[in-house]
């Protein structure tokens, strides 16, 4: 079956009315995750799983994207109209979004903001379309070491892209890894770690972890005093920016489109470092940069763009290679799982309703947010009204919720609980704890291939230099550390490092 | 020498790493070409240690532990207790009960709302909560094994 019939075949799943309501549900939550400071659409989406287990897979997996990509869109109106980024992708929208909308601009920022939103997703999801299968054909020659490669290269690729620097990344993903080797040994059934907790047999789940890392971590680390900000709303009639307006934000969108993809497919905070990038990049090529900082329409359509063709770019590696690149894609995959799904090389033939669904239900969603976001922004608006001193319990009522009903196992609750401490702690000292949730879901992968290519080459570690897949990967591997080390023996500010610089001031 | 961050987290992991190492002790690490249950974990404890020690021996570009502002660590500790009585009480009590008086708690003991609207909010919120999932996602909450308020 061809790309296209299989597309059509896609779009007969996601026009399903029951499917359309449940891409329009995850849309609309996904656009209030993003507008509400502090819930971020990990928890957003961790909180709502339990709610999909009744749900066949195609319409829980489709309702959860719609959130994370909803929440892209969503972030964008809190940073236009109240500085506060929703999300921390839409910190650079901040800048200049705001800037914008103290001139006047508001609706206009908020229109650009959502069309670049759209053309980016729309963008993203046809290169997905036509990238995917083939990527998963070529993945089918995959081995364990040629997994175990990847894998190396992704943990790699992930410290190399950090902002912060290239031990921390991979102490945290370290620390993930043995977190993720708790429970019992596949391959030999000894209990690890588990100290006589029955609950502890199967092991830690993302869950609790990303829930309690990124929700309650991000509640403990803000005291509801600190909430304050004045809501700018503005009218219908404003929305529509000027031709000026319009022919400024071309290029950036069309910029931001390209490089948000390419930066999804890469593991790490993709859609955070995308939009960074995106900014640096619309204010090198800019005629008069000075103006950025005072609501250069470039400064939100580049990032806008870009934090939204990487959230779908970052569904590549999860849907053709069953690998996430970040802890939102993790859970998507356990979502699947969940499901008796796995995703990777063999979803595309053995389960083409779920992944040509998903895929055209991508196309519908991106068109559901537009026409939500314009609208109804006002509606949004109101949301940020909620004092966070009643808000912030009901986010915690909801990671509660979220975490027990996935098992009704009160020990993923506690685990949620001391998660969210060690959030709070990780933060304080400037630790992202994104890598320790992808070192977890990689973690029994990573181990399993590792074991069945030492025993498939009879101890001979030398085999992942044999095979040319395993090689190439292992080469690009040796590369990136060596362009790292460089950067280290030097002690010469690299891009990563003056982006990590601009991430720390603009969000201080 | 002035204390630094990463002199606090790369010591912090590196003890940890040493627990973790301690523990391991029973786990067979097995042979190359037949990895035991123990290899993985030992491995992955070891690269933990060595990143913890590239953190100190590298600790001089972090921040003074002295800047670092703890005016958070109150309300992040008084949440911390009353979600720790929450989980303690969920089982027992239930959905219900056990939510509504968390969010009481917090909105009225913690923030220092006034307790009517804090409390219209917290039965409110709660019923409304339950609800969304009993009724329209068909996900039973909890009803706690004291059966109160557990329809």
């Amino acid at each position: 079956m061809g790309t296209l019939e299989s597309l059509l075949l896609g779009f007969s799943v996601a026009l399903q009315p029951d499917v359309l309501w449940y891409a329009f549900l995850g849309c609309l939550v996904g656009t209030i995750v993003g507008v509400l400071p502090g819930i971020g659409p990990l928890s957003g989406i961790s909180i709502l799983l339990p709610a999909t287990f009744g749900l066949d897979t195609t319409k829980s997996v489709v309702m959860l994207a719609g959130i994370y990509y909803g929440s892209q869109y969503g972030g964008s109106t809190t940073s236009i109209l109240m500085r506060i980024p929703g999300e921390a992708s839409s910190v650079m929208t901040c800048i200049d979004g705001y800037a914008m909308a103290q001139k006047g601009r508001a609706g206009a920022a908020l229109c650009i903001a959502a069309v670049g939103s759209w053309i980016a997703g729309t963008f993203g999801v046809l290169v997905l379309t036509l990238i995917a299968p083939p990527l998963a054909s070529f993945a089918l020659r995959f081995g364990p070491p040629e997994y175990t490669a990847l894998l190396v290269l992704g943990l790699v690729f992930l410290a190399y892209m950090s902002s912060t620097s290239l031990p921390r990344t991979l102490l945290m993903a370290s620390l993930g890894l043995l977190l993720g080797t708790i429970g019992i040994d596949n391959m030999t059934g000894h209990f690890r770690y588990s100290f006589d907790i029955a609950e502890l047999g199967d092991g830690i789940g993302i869950v609790p972890v990303a829930v309690g890392l990124f929700g309650l971590g991000e509640i403990l680390s803000t005291p509801s005093a600190n909430v304050v900000g004045k809501v700018i709303a503005p009218k219908l009639r404003e929305l529509l920016p000027s031709r000026e307006e319009w022919r400024q934000s071309a290029m950036p969108m069309a910029r931001g489109s390209i490089l948000g993809f390419l930066i999804g497919l890469t593991p790490g905070s993709a859609h955070i470092i995308s939009s960074f990038l995106s900014y640096a990049v619309e204010r090198r090529v800019a005629k008069h940069p000075e103006e950025f900082g005072k609501g250069a329409v470039a400064g939100v359509a580049g990032p806008e763009s870009a934090n939204n063709a990487a959230s779908t770019g970052a569904f590549v590696p999860m849907l053709a290679l069953g690998l996430p690149t970040g802890p939102i894609t993790a859970v998507l995959m356990a979502a699947l799982m969940i499901h008796g799904v796995s995703p990777g090389p063999t979803l595309v033939n053995e389960h083409p309703d779920v992944f040509w669904g998903f895929v055209a239900s991508m196309y519908v969603g991106n068109l559901m947010l537009l026409a939500l976001n314009l609208p109804l922004v006002g509606l949004f608006v109101n949301v940020l009204r909620i004092p966070y001193a009643y808000l912030y319990p009901l986010v915690i009522m909801f990671c509660i919720i979220g975490v027990y009903e996935v098992s009704h196992s009160i020990v993923d609750v506690w685990i949620m609980l001391i998660m969210g401490v060690v959030g709070y702690g990780l933060r304080k000292f400037g630790l992202d704890p994104a890598p320790l949730v992808l070192g977890l879901v990689i973690s029994p992968t990573f181990e399993m291939s590792l074991r069945q290519s030492l025993i498939m080459s009879n101890g001979n570690w030398t085999i992942f230099f044999q095979r040319p897949i395993a090689l190439a990967l292992i080469a690009v591997c040796i590369l990136l550390l060596a362009l790292a080390a460089q950067s280290l023996i030097r002690r010469r500010k690299d891009w990563r490092s003056k982006l990590a610089e601009a991430e720390a001031g603009e969000s201080g | 020498m002035t204390l630094r961050t990463d002199h606090i987290v790369g010591g912090a992991f590196v003890a940890f790493g040493l627990v973790v190492l301690a523990f391991s002790g029973d786990l067979p690490t097995g042979s190359l070409s037949f990895p035991g249950a123990g290899m993985w974990p030992k491995l992955v404890t070891a690269a933990l240690i060595l990143f913890g020690l590239m953190l100190v021996a590298r600790a001089g570009e972090s921040a003074p532990v002295a800047s670092l502002t703890w005016t958070d660590l109150p309300h992040a500790l008084r949440v911390v207790v009353i979600t720790a009585a929450a989980i303690a009480l969920y089982q027992t009590l239930g959905f219900m009960i056990t939510m509504a008086l968390m969010l009481f708690t917090l909105i009225f003991g913690t923030e220092r709302r006034h307790p009517l609207p804090a409390a219209a909010f917290s039965v409110g919120v709660v019923a409304l909560t339950w609800l969304l999932f009993s009724v329209l996602l068909k996900t039973p909450l909890e009803h706690g094994t004291l059966g109160l308020l557990g329809f």
